[in-house]
């Protein structure tokens, strides 16, 4: 049991290093702020999604479980609040050097 | 403002307290004066609606949205670590059901999270711009099918 | 484990503060806030992990305010933009 939560663990937080990666990758190689807000918007948010999710197995009560989740919607609500935000100043052409 | 909907926002912010610091008796005065101010703020710059979430409607987006988020994710990682980069970048015109307001800026909060589409409102008109990577994909039916099940763990049967 | 969850703290770090190049070249300011949003959603990511590896629960309270303040960064932000 231990062991397959370890298992599980490994998995998900090495996939959620590959997102993170993938975040950068996409912020350096994407053409424009537009599309470079996708990749930032998805690539991390999904990172830290599954790096959340593989804690959970290690986390060392149910209520230490919960926060760790809470922490992720939260995070997410911001993400999403703020990607709108960000989305609206390219659409108005703000955000000029 | 109702009293139960006040109610409904305290309990929420206490839940979160609860999670977030645990339960220790020594906390509660600064947990009756965190809810009682988050959820003093939360009512001014958010007055409840008439609208009540359906928790099966929220059920069914909690358990669709993981496996959008990892749509979303494979698909700007593929084409980031892409050597040719393969973007087919463009915008799509969308008219929301909700009109404009705070159900339909939640909603296009949570399309950014959805694959491939970052919606824009643009003055609260009554068309918005969908960004998308690619416009070959579905994105307007795709759009309309996340609206549809947003508008139902709204608590209602349209807009 | 401890080692494990330590080591991709490491990396997940790294590679946010690679995506900081975005602030030297930019162009626009957005690009910059965004590198920035990275960084503390990674940052987000690596105390997690450093607080459940070292079990220090504290790390957790820490990652919550990162979270908090990153928000606000960017709504100042992107204020600050529409009124130079």
């Amino acid at each position: 049991m231990m062991l397959l939560g370890d298992i599980a663990t490994g998995l998900l937080v090495s996939a959620g290093v590959v997102f993170f990666l993938a975040g950068t990758v996409g912020l350096l190689r994407f053409p424009d702020s537009m599309t470079r807000l996708h990749a930032l918007t998805k690539a991390d948010s999904l990172g830290l999604g599954l790096v959340v999710l593989g804690l959970l197995p290690q986390a060392a009560s149910v209520l230490e479980a919960l926060k760790l989740v809470a922490v992720w919607l939260l995070t997410q609500l911001a993400g999403a609040t703020v990607t709108q935000l960000v989305a609206r100043a390219i659409w108005r052409g703000g955000g000029r050097s | 403002m109702t009293v139960p909907a006040i109610l409904r926002r305290g309990a929420g912010f206490l839940a979160l307290w609860l999670v977030l610091a645990g339960l220790n008796p020594g906390d509660l005065p600064a947990a009756i004066v965190a809810v009682v101010a988050a959820t003093w703020v939360s009512l001014r710059l958010l007055p409840p609606g008439d609208r009540i979430i359906s928790l099966p409607g929220l059920g069914a987006l909690a358990v669709r949205f993981p496996r959008q988020s990892l749509e979303a994710g494979i698909d700007v990682a593929r084409r980031a670590f892409a050597p040719d980069l393969p973007l087919n970048v463009g915008t799509v015109g969308y008219t929301p059901r909700l009109p404009a307001g705070p159900a339909r800026d939640a909603f296009l909060a949570y399309a950014s999270l959805m694959p491939g589409t970052v919606p824009v409102s643009v003055n609260g008109g009554v068309t918005i711009m969908i960004h998308c990577l690619d416009t070959r994909q579905a994105v307007v039916q795709q759009m309309a099918n996340d609206e549809a099940r947003f508008i139902r763990m709204l608590g209602g049967a349209d807009a | 484990m401890p080692e494990f969850l330590l080591l991709a703290a490491t990396v997940i770090l790294l590679m946010v503060a690679v995506g900081l190049v975005r602030i030297l070249r930019g162009p626009a300011d957005v690009d910059r806030l965004m590198a920035v949003q990275l960084l503390g959603t990674g940052g987000i990511a690596a105390l997690l992990l450093l607080g459940i590896a070292t079990s220090l629960p504290g790390a957790v309270d820490v990652a919550l305010v990162l979270a908090l303040l990153a928000a606000f960064a960017a709504v100042i932000f992107v204020t600050s933009l529409d009124s130079p």
